[in-house]
């Protein structure tokens, strides 16, 4: 197939199953609060209902930048699928990707001039740390399998099993990332209820409909990623019910458990970073 | 090609789940909810989830085709307005599975 071709239609599915995904995160999340919850294709509907909204632009916002910063969040995340299941290419650069989102979450929030945002936009830099599981997890894949692409990874695995039976200290740091970047998360510092809803509280319309366009893939990315490094080479089937147990998982615990404080936050992340990656490699030597 | 087919698959099922909204907001205007089974949801759920788990079956149409249409019925029947549609897709999923499993071979 035409690689634009392939480019698109893996936009589309990462965009349309992220949103399902994150509907149905929700819907979990109401079902276990005893609430009906909304249909799962509400945060579809949402997504798309913003881009035919109104945009205004707060009188504090710095424009270039206020607008800018959200196509630059969609185009990261476009990115993201290209290297991720289009190439499935490096795992460094979906470390960079990563590490820009998190610069985008940062300016975002300054630019729109809120204090709300701007409380968020210290939030994002005092929970860099927390990518901290990320770059371990990948520093110790690369100490196993002698490699840091996606492919190489996967091939990996066909021949010596799935990594999770290897390195599951490993694949419990991947999904406290995966907790941490899941909605109304524990450690959602950034987009914590007490500053409405962080970076993203001055972003109307289109920005808006651009930022949750780039939501929904990126939880896409984040399961896929999950999925192919530690369960090998699966079918489309492995990865529908894989990704859906990780909704059902993380919704039970941003459900029942309270919203951390900054500092424990990023402290218990960086705690279970250290320890797992030390576990992990100790599991290798041995 | 097979990438295709999953975007095809997943724009069904949000378009027979749009359609199962509009429906059942259209047909239920009460506050509260009916804990009755509606007949209509129960066979656009038992059609989906059957050609799902067993379009192997049919030799004559191809696999994509009904599969198309069972993401369409069960988007139908699953994205009714909250409340509704659940135990209609409980029953689909579950005479889905018991001819799955009476004609996979998997007990014998």
């Amino acid at each position: 197939m035409n690689l634009m071709a392939q480019i698109l239609i893996n936009v589309i599915i990462a965009f349309l199953a992220g949103s399902l995904l994150l509907g149905f995160h929700r819907k979990v999340m109401a079902r276990v609060q005893l609430r009906p919850g909304p249909p799962i294709i509400q945060y579809l509907l949402h997504s798309l209902k913003f881009f035919f909204k109104e945009t205004t632009f707060p009188k504090t916002a710095s424009i270039p930048f206020y607008i800018s910063i959200t196509v630059i969040l969609a185009g990261i995340w476009v990115t993201g699928v290209i290297v991720g299941p289009v190439a499935k290419g490096s795992l460094m650069i979906l470390f960079g990707i990563y590490a820009i989102h998190k610069i985008v979450e940062h300016n975002a929030g300054s630019s729109s001039g809120s204090p709300y945002g701007k409380v968020s936009c210290v939030r994002a830099v005092f929970s860099a740390a927390g990518e901290l599981p990320l770059f371990a997890v990948i520093a110790v894949i690369f100490i196993l399998t002698g490699t840091m692409d996606i492919s190489g990874i996967i091939a990996y695995q066909s021949i010596h099993g799935p990594l999770i039976f290897q390195l599951p200290l490993a694949a419990l740091m991947f999904f406290t990332l995966i907790v941490t970047k899941s909605p109304y998360s524990p450690f959602a510092i950034t987009k914590g209820k007490e500053i409405i809803s962080g970076f993203e509280t001055e972003h109307f319309g289109m920005l808006r409909g651009y930022i949750m366009f780039s939501e929904s893939i990126a939880w896409y990315i984040l399961l896929w990623i999950f999925l192919t490094i530690f369960f090998g080479p699966i079918s489309v089937v492995g990865y529908v019910i894989g990704m859906i147990v990780i909704c059902i998982i993380t919704g039970f615990i941003n459900a029942t458990t309270p919203m951390l404080n900054p500092n424990h936050s990023v402290m218990a992340q960086i705690s279970i970073a250290v320890i797992c990656t030390v576990g992990s490699i100790i599991m290798i030597i041995i | 090609m097979e990438e295709l087919y999953i975007m095809i698959y997943i724009i069904v099922f949000i378009v027979g789940s749009i359609a199962g909204l509009l429906l059942s907001y259209k047909k239920h205007m009460e506050p509260y909810i009916i804990s009755e089974i509606d007949v209509l949801t129960l066979v656009f759920s038992i059609v989906g989830w059957f050609l799902l788990f067993n379009h192997g079956l049919n030799h004559f149409i191809s696999s994509e085709i009904l599969l198309t249409i069972a993401f369409f019925c069960i988007g139908l029947a699953i994205g009714r307005r909250p409340g509704y549609g659940r135990k209609e897709t409980a029953i689909g999923i579950l005479i889905a599975g018991i001819v799955w499993i009476l004609t996979s071979g998997v007990l014998f």
